[in-house]
């Protein structure tokens, strides 16, 4: 297969080309409420091609091996076609050849256990749920994804490299009268079976919150000083931020590259924002990225200042930067694109207490409920919330979210924890100009941090 | 029927094969720069099978994958008990869903397609960051199963859209367009796109309160997705469905009539049958706003004791793809039309919001019908658009909120490019009041 993937890439006369074989392979075992709704093993394989020729770009993908050589000559013909009709050639920065394999071999390896032992642990789980007070139903998902990877170009570059993730992860819904509530819960996001295991004290905090939501009342709208937990400044900080340091996000928004510069002062010195895949048993951790380039730590934000950005080969070379080693693909079907690893804000030296004494009026958001972002504008769910008045934190509240505006929220943000946590499993959504990709092996830290203004909405 | 059927025949209780083959050419520019075109020929199939009574699942590239079947079989062995039996045989409804001319469409026309937008919108905008997608895509599925169901189908799809980013802001305006068959750039969508973008170079904040609505097709999903998880009989046989044992009650405006509509002629989501293969249908989900019955698959029709109402579909809110379980989904849904202009409704308001998009819906609480956004549209005040609108947020509850509704356009629109929460086409409403939180 090597062999005949170097000759594809190397005869098509293209500028550049390279080509990711992939032979994944995923089990997905999901509980709901009482019923294990699917039990699932599953193998595919299929490329991914990139070619870059005349000055233009094309990509293909294919499942059928047998068609690779006569997609791989569209794709050329394609990439000169882009090129003839544009003013100014796509090309990529120089980068290392790399001939290396970096397989992975975890504590307990998911791939050696029976799926019996697998099923178990997800029932037990499940279970555990079920027999709590005001619970009417459930979602326990086991979710194993292992891909084995060929990365080869035509510079001379051939990389072997294993994905492997591996969680536990679902939601409580609870009821009663008419208010239904529902918490997430989430265990394990890097390749080691180990840390699924001995979660039970992790879930029962979560059923209690997800009781106790049904007595919160709803938030009320309107502007307030807030603090979020470190699950939501996590979600901040890849959301709002994170998504504009991506390179690829950037390079073709004349107003957005204008504004963040290199150099520029974004925020308080207290601030500091590193990606760092280098950090081991993370969701976003790896060696290298599916271009072939070896990950690193950036220091994207350095005590308030922009310094750094995300990048592929493509962009490094059009903003004349260093390279970063983010192009990951989510599989088969996908064109690597620009992915943060592990985004995270560094530690500061302020703690929640002090944080909460400093607020007259304003909200404590915990736990990351998904978000959205467009461009500097962002909306970001919290799972569960608290008032603070008068330096105290007061009732839970339920149904509460924050929206606002990157950059003035950036110099909002006015104290830093000391307590950075690191979220176990992760996950973002992206197009990057194609598909959306889901990519699970995204990861994200950051401390407790408070911010002085931001929007909060509510349905009350 | 596929081999794999024959061989399953033998050795399981039951089994269905879903098998899906694509082919698309994507085209995109961006900053009026051709950017990259992406070709893709991809071959996916799912295997259920009850294997001792249990339900086990897997998937793969082709039916005649190695092990396939065994795996199948192996997931069935630590699964549950079947409660339901895949689909028998049936006899199909005729649906126009292939157009021939598209399904041979190149590359180059494609990007002929693309470099008449952005002709005729640099001629009139040159200093926005124009963005242009134009995709084909065919499909051929089939769906068989060994209680007889044996369903064939090819369909194709040709997207096309336009956006630009907001100058000062990442939000893009974006219109786009679908047809199963080739088609030249639409002017009015040009014209619309063009005057949108004008109209957010002004920024305006709303007062706080409550303020009448405008949804727009491009925000039908604010409407859509709750009712897409209120109407799953999942949710329903579960009893966490906020319309459970209400059919035959008033839900919605009796202005608000939604149908879901898989045999429409020629339209990109219709179809002849579903995921499971079982026959599609055009019925009413709410009529004049009263509910009249759930969407049903196998599974969730027999733990209900009702039919399949043909709806099961590989999809979930985000995404859509043969490594999902078939659940409860509409097929082709609309919120029908009705008879006055949004230029109307925008004339006839003192105050209010034009809603184009909202932000954050997906992290509320939408499967109960309330949701909480960021706005992404317009303010209106005093019968005109004054400004695009700026650190607004807008929450209500269809149950609640769309009991009340002052009219109904009679343009009608879907949303095609991706789009994560896009369902459906629908007219633009005017919701006599939702709570906004401005200045």
């Amino acid at each position: 297969m090597k062999h005949k993937l170097a000759e594809l890439v190397t005869d098509l006369s293209a500028d550049y080309a390279d080509i990711r074989h992939e032979e994944n392979r995923k089990i997905q075992i999901v509980y709901r409420g009482k019923k294990l709704e699917q039990i699932t093993a599953s193998s595919t394989a299929g490329g991914n091609l990139r070619a870059y020729a005349g000055g233009g770009r094309s990509i293909a993908s294919f499942s059928d091996p047998a068609s690779a050589g006569s997609i791989a000559k569209t794709a050329v013909a394609s990439a000169r076609l882009v090129g003839a009709s544009r003013d100014t050639p796509l090309r990529i920065a120089p980068a290392p050849v790399v001939t290396d394999s970096f397989l992975v071999s975890p504590t307990e390896d998911p791939r050696s256990l029976p799926l019996e032992e697998k099923l178990a642990l997800a029932a037990h789980y499940n279970e555990l749920i079920l027999g709590e007070a005001d619970v009417v139903s459930t979602m326990t998902a086991y979710d194993e994804f292992y891909s084995r990877r060929q990365f080869i170009n035509s510079e001379g570059s051939v990389v072997e490299y294993d994905l492997l993730n591996v969680g536990i992860a679902g939601f409580v819904v609870t009821k009663r009268g008419n208010v239904v509530q529902r918490i997430r819960f989430a265990f394990g996001g890097n390749e080691d079976f180990a840390g699924l295991r001995g979660r039970e004290d992790d879930l029962k905090r979560q059923i209690v919150k997800a009781q106790e939501l049904l007595d919160a009342e709803p938030a009320k709208a309107g502007l307030f000083p807030v603090i979020l937990d470190q699950s939501e400044s996590s979600l901040f900080i890849h959301e709002a931020f994170g998504h504009l340091s991506e390179a690829d996000g950037l390079q073709n928004n004349p107003a957005f590259r204008e504004r963040l510069q290199l150099g520029t002062t974004l925020a308080k010195p207290i601030l500091t924002v590193t990606d760092d895949s280098t950090v081991p048993g993370h969701p976003g951790s790896y060696e290298i990225d599916d271009e072939g380039v070896r990950g690193v730590r950036t220091h994207l934000i350095t005590e308030g200042v922009l310094t750094g950005r995300l990048h592929s080969r493509e962009t490094a070379a059009e903003f004349d930067e260093p390279l970063s080693g983010n192009m990951r693909a989510v599989d088969i079907q996908f064109t690597p694109i620009v992915r943060m690893s592990n985004i995270s804000i560094e530690p500061g030296e302020s703690t929640f207490d002090d944080m909460v004494a400093s607020i007259d009026d304003g909200y404590y958001l915990v736990g990351a409920k998904g978000g959205q972002t467009s461009g500097d504008q962002f909306t970001f769910g919290a799972q569960w919330g608290y008032r603070i008045r008068n330096g105290k934190l007061g009732p839970m509240v339920r149904d509460i979210n924050m929206s606002g505006e990157l950059f003035s929220t950036l110099e909002a943000i006015s104290m830093i924890g000391n307590d950075r946590k690191f979220g176990e499993r992760g996950g973002c959504g992206k197009g990057g100009g194609g598909p959306m990709q889901l990519n699970r092996k995204s990861g994200s830290g950051a401390p407790h941090i408070k911010i002085d203004r931001v929007t909060v909405g509510g349905v009350g | 029927m596929n081999p794999i059927i024959d061989r399953a025949k033998q050795t399981v209780d039951q089994a269905e094969l879903y098998w899906n083959r694509t082919d698309r050419i994507d085209v995109r520019y961006a900053n009026y720069s051709m950017q990259t075109i992406t070709q893709d020929q991809h071959s996916s199939v799912a295997l259920r099978v009850v294997s001792d009574g249990k339900l086990g699942t897997t998937y793969g590239i082709t039916p005649d994958q190695d092990g396939l079947l065994e795996d199948a079989r192996t997931a069935a062995a630590h699964g549950d008990p079947a409660t339901f039996s895949f689909a028998p045989a049936a006899d199909y409804p005729e649906v126009r869903t292939y157009d021939g001319e598209a399904a041979s469409l190149t590359s180059e026309d494609l990007v002929a397609l693309c470099e008449a937008a952005k002709e005729r919108i640099r001629s009139k905008r040159p200093d926005i960051a124009l963005a242009i997608q134009a995709r084909r895509e065919t499909f051929h599925r089939i769906v068989q199963t060994t209680h007889g169901a044996d369903a064939e189908s090819r369909s194709t799809a040709i997207r096309f859209g336009i956006s630009a980013p907001i100058k000062g802001a990442g939000i893009r305006v974006v219109k786009s367009m679908a047809s199963i068959a080739p088609f030249e750039l639409n002017e009015a969508l040009v014209e619309e796109f063009l005057e949108w973008y004008g109209w957010t170079e002004k920024t305006s904040t709303p007062s706080t309160g409550r303020l009448p609505v405008i949804l727009a097709p491009e925000a039908a999903f604010l409407l859509h997705l709750p009712l897409c998880a209120g109407l799953s009989a999942d949710a329903v046989q579960r009893g966490t469905s906020p319309l459970c044992n209400r059919v035959g009650e008033q839900i919605l405006s009796e202005k608000l009539t939604l149908v879901d509509n898989a045999l429409l002629d020629g339209d990109i989501d219709s179809r002849a049958f579903d995921d499971e293969g079982v026959p599609c249908q055009k019925r009413a989900v709410v009529e004049a706003g009263v509910l009249k019955g759930f969407l049903v698959d196998q599974r969730n029709g027999a733990a209900l004791s009702v039919p399949s109402t043909g709806n099961a579909r590989k999809k979930a809110l985000f995404g859509e793809g043969t490594e999902l379980s078939p659940n409860p989904w509409p097929i082709n849904l609309e919120t029908r039309p009705g008879e006055i202009s949004y230029r109307e409704m925008i004339a006839d308001l003192d105050e209010g919001l034009l809603l184009t998009s909202g932000m954050g819906f997906h992290s509320g609480n939408y499967p109960q019908g309330q949701f909480s956004v960021q706005a992404v549209g317009f303010h209106i005040r005093d019968g005109r658009v004054v400004g695009r609108l700026d650190k607004t947020m807008v929450s209500g509850d269809i149950y609640r909120d769309l009991l009340s509704v002052r009219a109904v356009s009679r343009e009608q629109k879907g949303h095609y490019i991706d789009s994560m929460l896009a369902v459906g086409r629908a007219p633009y409403i005017l919701i006599d009041e939702l709570q906004v939180a401005g200045q």
